[in-house]
């Protein structure tokens, strides 16, 4: 199946990086959003989107709470999402897990990394 | 009798009034001294005060400058990704064009073959062919073309991802204006204490943080990944507890 990525990051040299870093493992369609707040509006106007790729600190409403709202809108529960943090303490990392992120990558980041965490994500979804 | 008694009263209550200024005047000369030592402070919390009022009228300044700094990179990083985005799309154009003078090249050896193939009591005719098209340096050439490509798109994607260093010093300067701003504040409350006039900042420089602005103060730029190797970690840990929980959940449903 296709995957129609949400990039959720206040940082627009992030989001091109983390979409070309996408392009280069061979994904290509995204939708784009500057901050938690936006990406709900996306996600419950665009049914096709089904994978979740956010920061965490962003202003209005930060990546974690982005989880917790989607996790608990049974329209949007079962989506994947990706945490994508400059956050790499234990206990923020435990948290976002608790929050029931699908995975967790630290920034720097490198395209094999976000292949590595997408691919396994998908394959526990199937 | 009774008059004996309040007599006596009195006389033991001046007894004590007695001491009490006795030891008055032996306090005397401590409370002068710490008149004087008062008198003495006074230009010195007057200096105090103006170093305060210095300081805090700057530091709006050096916040501007830092929010500045960041904005600045970031438009310089948009313009280096531009960059790279134009030389990426021109490799792909160029990779495109070579992977096709490859398969003609091919196509056009099959065919020198077939027409070697057609003449198999005639050696030279192979040998004209084979010279004229030369196809196997043509090869060599254009496989060694498409290595250098790839090699030059590998670095066009490694510049791409140095460049996420700009929103980890974002957030760090972020987090460092946050901090000045909070001890502006301290300052200023500390000179309204001192009995000085609350500092204000000079025209343009007003700053104010937003409270919009979301950063984590311990950004690192940490290419060893070891904060990706513990939330690995913990991923990995968190995801056998959550399997243990299904299969606990499963079994006491039947």
């Amino acid at each position: 199946m296709a995957l129609k990525f949400l990039i959720v990051d206040d940082s627009v040299t992030m989001r091109r990086i983390v979409i070309n870093s996408l392009k280069t493992i061979g994904h290509e369609s995204f939708v784009e959003a500057a901050d938690g707040r936006e990406a709900m509006q996306k996600l419950t106007v665009d049914e096709s989107i089904n994978f979740v790729i956010t920061d965490w600190n962003m202003p209005e409403v930060s990546g974690l709470e982005l989880v917790k709202a989607v996790r608990s809108n049974p329209k949007l529960e079962s989506i994947p999402i990706l945490m994508v943090t400059t956050r790499g303490m234990k206990e923020d990392i435990v948290e976002a897990l608790q929050a029931k992120v699908n995975n967790y990558i630290v920034k720097p980041f490198t395209p094999q990394i976000l292949r590595e965490k997408i691919e396994a994500i998908v394959i526990t979804a199937a | 009798m009774e008059a004996k008694t309040n007599m006596q009263h009195l006389f033991d209550k001046l007894g004590d009034l007695k001491s009490f200024f006795v030891y008055g005047q032996k306090l005397v000369p401590i409370f002068q001294k710490i008149i004087d030592f008062m008198h003495e402070t006074v230009p010195l919390l007057e200096n105090v005060n103006q170093s305060i009022q210095e300081s805090t009228s700057k530091i709006p300044k050096a916040a501007h400058q830092l929010d500045n700094v960041s904005s600045a990179t970031e438009v310089a990083t948009t313009e280096i990704l531009d960059v790279v985005d134009g030389v990426s799309n021109d490799l792909q154009a160029i990779q495109a064009r070579l992977k096709s003078l490859e398969s003609k090249l091919t196509a056009k050896e099959e065919s020198i073959a077939k027409l070697v193939a057609r003449y198999p009591n005639d050696p030279d005719v192979g040998n004209i062919f084979k010279t004229g098209a030369n196809s196997a340096a043509l090869d060599d050439d254009v496989n060694s073309m498409i290595q250098m490509v790839d090699k030059i798109q590998e670095g066009m994607m490694n510049i791409t991802l140095s460049l996420q260093v700009q929103d980890i010093t974002a957030q760090q300067l972020l987090s460092v204006n946050h901090m000045i701003t909070s001890i502006q504040s301290r300052l200023s409350s500390l000179l309204v204490d001192l009995g000085g006039k609350e500092t204000k900042e000079l025209p343009g420089q007003e700053f104010e943080l937003s409270n919009n602005t979301a950063f984590n103060p311990d950004a690192r730029y940490d290419r060893n990944h070891n904060h990706q190797v513990l939330a690995d970690t913990l991923a990995a840990e968190n995801s056998i507890k959550t399997s243990q929980k299904e299969i606990d959940k499963l079994f006491a449903n039947k």
